[in-house]
């Protein structure tokens, strides 16, 4: 109803109710279109694949999202606030100051799968590894590889991409499965590797210093890390139709979607790759 | 078949198991669907209302879904206003029955007043003084609000999520969430309200007719009350029976425990003010208007044994029931007990609808009867019906409970650890 309606009149009744009814209306519409204009300024500033990982961080379960220090044992209890971008965490950055992680040469065997310690690690199973020449190789780490095998297909970046950290840097196709991986570093890809190389890409990272690699796992992290990643893999195969796993104290075979064909891999890799 | 839809992590029955499962309530709502066009296309004469029995089995309806659906508001309330975080494990099941309930009460409130291609009418020419007025306003307003909080759970859907537009625009509406919360607060209040208040005015209806505040006789408040303390216990049993139907865990515990204490309190509140303005009724109001309160309960089956069973047997037992903390630890008796809430809100709305206009009031009044024709009853069993089907489709496609993963992960790390000491032993 307006004032200019059949019926309409001055009056208190007239304008208590029909300004209450119209705030309501005003109050929701501006919400909508709120976000709609906030939406549209995320997209162009290209930040849809932060709010991605966010989201996603956020619906993965508590146990996933522990921060790296509770793997090494230095706190208890301790989920992650910055969704595994400790770049910006206060926290990570006073206790490496006080305990600085060693960083070790050579290569670190776990459960029959090979973890060279030259690189970095991401949470989501890639690693990092800086190169003389600048540029920074992006690869999957044992794990992951055991645990797709040999892709049916693996959607790699065109050259000139940018990637970002805890954004999608290629996708794998594997069974039932397709599932995302996260990149480790920010950057430009420059090239693009395959499985026939062991890595997959390599970037040119947007920054350089320190820290460009804080965030990722290395040195005496990484066997903490594997131990307990192993764990979640033992659980998520069994819980995913796989049957009882690793019970025997036995390594991870090379491909174990095919050597487990009737299990749930778009779960099983959903679950190991952070991608809830 | 539609597995890419379904969220990882958790299992859901195969598609001809689910296709199954609606197919009864797919033949239901087309039933339904025929007798209200019946309705809609040759009148009211469809039905076995008259212009003594003006509200049946369609009112009755509509008020009590109204108030079981409350969880919704309510729980948004809690949650976004009073930040009561345990509540983020059902809020996305509450909007959903919120919408249900919403969306199924309107529908037959349309096919109840007809005409509608002359709907707008009552937003062009409302009647301001009107509390139908401020339940259209307030109902379809917050119909808006549950439709459009409900845009962000149909949006987490997994592949809908690939669609960064899609997904950009859930993350930006869900941050905005506690302003629709409070909208939606504002409006339920209001409307819940006004339902109880259309009774209470009744001058003409001394059964119905109460005093009160100002403009707001007794019945606006209880109305309110009823409805946010029955609306926590309709989610208990909704999610109880989701748990039962699909053998998951959906929530913890503390979650259940946490809405059985909020009902409890305000069915406890509930419970006192309506004892009181039942008193109140008996000794001042009704003997005020020429009637003594005995006379309505002199005709059957409408004796005095309703009063009792609404307030002590639906409202104070189940009250004792959800405050106590060593009953509210055993799901039977909790359930049970919010059962038997959402009963009582029922027996109140149909005490009030059906009661109020089957009883005379002028003396050559009669003692009416009224049961509704198929046409009504078909109706109403469609709203079920939609109501059902809505939810599963939502319960299978969206993420209802968020915290469905994490205590299927829960369960088989017990299991395994189960299973390894059975084998060390």
């Amino acid at each position: 109803m307006f004032p200019w309606n059949y019926g309409f009149e001055w009056n208190t009744s007239h304008v208590i109710f029909l300004g209450a009814f119209y705030t309501v209306l005003v109050v929701v519409a501006t919400t909508v279109v709120s976000a709609l204009v906030r939406a549209r300024r995320d997209l162009r500033a290209r930040r849809d694949e932060d709010i991605r990982w966010h989201s996603e961080f956020e619906d993965l379960p508590a146990a996933d999202r522990a921060c790296r220090h509770v793997l090494t044992g230095e706190f208890k209890r301790r989920e992650c606030p910055n969704a595994f971008d400790c770049r910006k965490c206060e926290t990570h950055a006073r206790l490496i100051e006080n305990r600085p992680v060693v960083a070790e040469e050579g290569e670190d065997e776990i459960f029959g799968m090979a973890f060279p310690l030259d690189r970095y690690y991401h949470r989501g199973h890639t690693w990092a590894r800086p190169e003389t020449d600048g540029t920074v190789t992006v690869g999957l780490d044992e794990l992951a590889s055991r645990l797709t095998g040999t892709p049916d297909i693996i959607e790699l970046p065109a050259v000139g991409t940018q990637v970002r950290v805890n954004g999608p840097a290629l996708r794998i196709r594997k069974r039932n499965a397709d599932v995302r991986l996260l990149s480790p570093v920010d950057g430009e890809v420059v090239e693009t590797g395959g499985p026939e190389k062991d890595w997959l890409l390599r970037v040119k990272p947007a920054a350089e210093g320190g820290r460009t690699f804080r965030h990722l796992l290395r040195g005496t992290e990484i066997r903490p890390w594997l131990l307990r990643e192993l764990e979640r893999l033992q659980l998520a195969l069994t819980m995913e139709g796989a049957g009882p796993a690793l019970a025997d104290g036995g390594v991870p075979v090379g491909d174990m979607a095919e050597a487990c064909p009737g299990a749930d891999w778009d779960a099983v890799c959903g679950k190991m790759f952070l991608e809830p | 078949m539609d597995k890419e839809l379904i969220a990882r992590g958790v299992k859901r029955c195969s598609t001809g198991r689910f296709l199954l499962w609606i197919l009864p309530w797919v033949g239901l709502l087309a039933f339904g669907l025929f007798a209200a066009a019946l309705c809609l296309v040759k009148g009211l004469n469809q039905t076995n209302m008259d212009n003594r029995f003006a509200f049946g089995l369609w009112i009755f309806l509509d008020l009590t879904v109204i108030a079981l659906g409350a969880g919704a508001f309510f729980t948004g309330f809690l949650l976004y206003i009073l930040k009561v975080k345990e509540l983020k494990a059902v809020i996305n099941s509450a909007v959903v029955i919120g919408l249900v309930c919403y969306s199924g009460a309107v529908t037959v409130l349309a096919v109840d007043v007809g005409q509608p291609l002359r709907a707008w009418f009552t937003f062009w020419y409302p009647n301001v003084h009107s509390m139908l007025t401020e339940v259209t306003f307030c109902i379809s307003c917050y119909l808006t609000v549950l439709a459009i909080e409900y845009v962000p759970i149909v949006l987490k859907n997994r592949r809908l999520r690939d669609v960064p537009h899609l997904m950009v625009f859930e993350h930006e509406l869900h941050k905005l969430v506690y302003v629709l919360a409070g909208v939606g607060t504002f409006l339920s209040f209001f409307h819940q309200g006004s339902l109880g208040g259309l009774y209470g005015v009744l001058r003409g209806r001394p059964f119905a007719f109460r005093e009160g505040l100002f403009i707001w006789p007794s019945t606006f408040f209880l109305f309110i009350l009823s409805a946010a303390a029955v609306g926590p216990s309709f989610l208990i049993c909704i999610t109880w029976a989701v748990e039962k139907i699909s053998r998951k865990r959906l929530v913890r515990q503390e979650v259940y425990r946490v809405l059985a204490r909020i009902s409890g309190l305000l069915l406890a509140v509930y419970t006192a003010a309506k004892s009181i303005d039942t008193l109140v009724w008996i000794n001042r109001t009704s003997p005020g208007a020429g009637f003594l309160a005995e006379q309505y309960y002199s005709w059957r089956p409408f004796g005095t044994w309703i009063l009792l069973v609404e307030i002590i047997g639906c409202g104070l037992v189940p009250a004792l029931v959800l405050l106590s903390p060593r009953l509210r630890q055993s799901t039977r008796w909790m359930v049970a007990a919010a059962a038997v809430a959402c009963c009582g809100v029922a027996l109140n709305r149909f005490v009030l609808t059906v009661q109020t206009l089957a009883l005379p009031t002028l003396p050559f009044d009669e003692f009416l009867s009224y049961v509704p024709s198929w046409q009504e009853v078909g109706t109403f069993l469609a709203v079920v019906a939609y109501g059902v089907l809505v939810y599963s489709i939502s319960f299978r496609y969206f993420r209802l409970f968020p915290q469905e993963r994490e205590l299927r992960v829960e369960s088989a790390a017990a299991e395994a650890e189960a299973e390894f000491e059975l084998v060390e032993r």
